[in-house]
């Protein structure tokens, strides 16, 4: 382990606010794709078994 | 018909409705003046300040200007129906397209770059970079019509034409804005442009080979 | 899980009919048996395509035949980016050093960079994809084009987020007319325009080619774009300093190789379920949908 306490691993040497705020972002634009596959798939779905079940 | 006689046909016509419709060149040039004229209530009147935002605030100016004139390219033929003559014609659809730039292009772009070197006295620029900026603008408006030629032809028949063409167009204009605006930079700085010129020139030349071609790939798309 | 199930399924399924028939059918994802083989002529449906139509690979420019195989890629590729992400990450924070110019702030890198490298390949596979659906009239090539957009769209806003925090800290400000960084910002454009065109149309088959047009009107020109703005920023402020640059420890740049292909394979996961349900919604009324629920 190359940091000393967990304390300085979230400090980033004073740099926490740029190293995490990008890994945050990321970590949000991921789960907010992730989120929005998931809306996208049940609407398709749900068309999809309502169209088969007209015919 | 020939080729040759058909594109003539097309530029033609389109500069008599130019000449019949004045307000087709003569709105992009007042656009043109009014857009010069804001920049300095924003930075204030100071000339060695305006001298340096000057070369962009025209060119910027200039291409916006241009950006008007794109949908007298496709848009009002495809109302009134005379589009169907360009599409059903035996001719090379790209081959007519480019008549048809062309005379835009000497519509739109002369009025403008005559009006560059006018307009650059706003900014206290030296007369060499007016006149260098004016030869910018004159290689930059059509190069700018060639590439909203393959816009304004994908967007003939979609909703929201207007802003999405500048969304599409806008970016691949870069270049030329580099390169125009660089070569007047160069004049200010009392270097030679020649570099600028060149490669303002060659992307002119690129655009007028692909876009034509690409134009009429994109018109058959939306009208289909 | 019931959903893993029915995939296993799906994905036997294709391996035993790939194997056993010469001509293969249309594996049904829920236990019907097959439909007919015919979606070779009938789906591609092209002159050119016809052509080359006894080739395996044709086989996939078939949605129905596509759509297991998709499946089968994404929980892959999960796998490999939930693996790779946690390699990637250890190694990065607690393996690489300190660095000896920028303090910790450089372990932006992991994500920076691969996010800019993703939304460059990403946007040359969707005009790859474009070039062959207008080339070919696939229907398959043109979903493909239109579930990778929205990622790339999104790589290149993460290359430019952490860019801007990276920045401050490194140049003192937040955004700096950097050749990558404006680079980035213009791809970040082309990405806007081909998702909107692609939105602007009622008609889904013109948006698809018109889409796919202008996709390749930006490929050509990016490498235009790269080069004119590299020659505007030697000309306007010289070259400026890269953070990282050429001296990094080799445990640096593992790190960042490892989340590169952690990116990579997120993209393509991501990629086709979109791709998958696409295919649901387009191929709505074919038969072969019919078992498919969630």
């Amino acid at each position: 382990m190359i940091w000393e306490s967990w304390g300085a691993f979230w400090s980033m040497g004073g740099r926490g606010f740029f190293v995490w705020g990008s890994y945050g972002v990321l970590a949000i634009a991921v789960i907010a794709e992730l989120i929005a596959l998931r809306a996208a798939r049940k609407r398709a779905t749900k068309t999809l078994n309502e169209s088969h079940h007209d015919h | 018909m020939s080729l040759a006689v058909a594109m003539k046909a097309v530029f033609a016509r389109e500069i008599t409705l130019f000449a019949r419709r004045k307000s087709d060149w003569a709105n992009p040039l007042m656009f043109f003046l009014i857009v010069c004229s804001l920049f300095p209530f924003a930075v204030g009147s100071e000339s060695e300040k305006l001298k340096l935002i000057g070369i962009g605030a025209v060119f910027v100016g200039a291409l916006l200007a241009a950006m008007l004139a794109l949908p007298r390219l496709f848009d009002e033929d495809a109302k009134d129906g005379s589009l169907e003559h360009l599409l059903t014609s035996p001719e090379p659809l790209a081959a007519l397209i480019l008549a048809r730039v062309a005379a835009i292009s000497l519509a739109i772009a002369l009025p403008l770059a005559l009006a560059t070197p006018v307009f650059s006295l706003f900014y206290a620029l030296p007369t060499d970079v007016a006149l260098m900026l004016a030869l910018s603008v004159l290689l930059a408006v059509p190069t700018l019509i060639l590439v909203g030629a393959i816009a304004s032809a994908l967007l003939v028949s979609a909703r929201g034409g207007a802003i999405l063409t500048a969304v599409l167009v806008l970016p691949l204009t870069i270049p030329t804005l580099i390169f125009g605006a660089g070569a007047a930079l160069k004049v200010l700085f009392g270097e030679s442009p020649a570099a600028e010129i060149a490669l303002q020139t060659a992307y002119f030349l690129f655009a007028l080979a692909l876009c034509p071609v690409a134009a009429a790939a994109a018109l058959r798309i939306s009208t289909d | 899980m019931a959903r893993t199930e029915q995939q296993s399924n799906e994905r036997s399924k294709a391996r035993s009919n790939r194997a056993s028939n010469p001509s293969p059918s249309i594996p049904l994802p829920e236990g019907e048996g097959s439909v007919e083989p015919t979606f070779t002529s009938v789906n591609v449906g092209n002159a050119r395509a016809e052509r080359f139509s006894g080739r395996w690979f044709w086989r996939f420019a078939s949605p129905a035949a596509f759509y297991p195989l998709a499946g089968t890629i994404e929980k892959l590729c999960w796998f490999v980016a939930i693996a790779l992400t946690i390699i990637g990450l250890y190694i990065g924070f607690f393996r690489a050093p300190t660095d000896a110019t920028q303090g910790e702030v450089y372990r932006v890198i992991y994500i920076h960079v691969p996010a800019a490298w993703m939304a460059m390949v990403i946007y040359l596979a969707m005009a790859f994809w474009s070039a062959l659906g207008l080339a070919f009239g696939t229907r398959l090539s043109f979903m493909m084009s239109h579930a990778l957009a929205p990622t790339g769209a999104m790589m290149a806003a993460i290359s430019l987020w952490t860019g801007a925090l990276w920045g401050r800290p490194t140049w003192g400000t937040y955004w700096v007319w950097d050749a990558r960084l404006t680079s980035t910002l213009i791809l970040f454009f082309l990405y806007i325009g081909y998702i909107a065109l692609a939105a602007a149309f009622d008609d889904k088959k013109k948006g698809d080619r018109a889409s796919a047009l202008i996709a390749l009107v930006g490929a050509v020109n990016v490498p235009i774009i790269y080069f004119s703005v590299q020659w505007w920023n030697t000309l306007h402020q010289g070259a400026s300093v890269r953070p990282g640059g050429s001296s990094m420890a080799s445990t640096m740049l593992t790190a960042m190789m490892v989340m590169t292909f952690a990116f990579w394979a997120y993209c393509v996961a991501v990629a086709m379920h979109r791709v998958r349900t696409q295919i649901i919604e387009r191929e709505r009324d074919a038969k072969w949908l019919a078992g498919v629920k969630q």
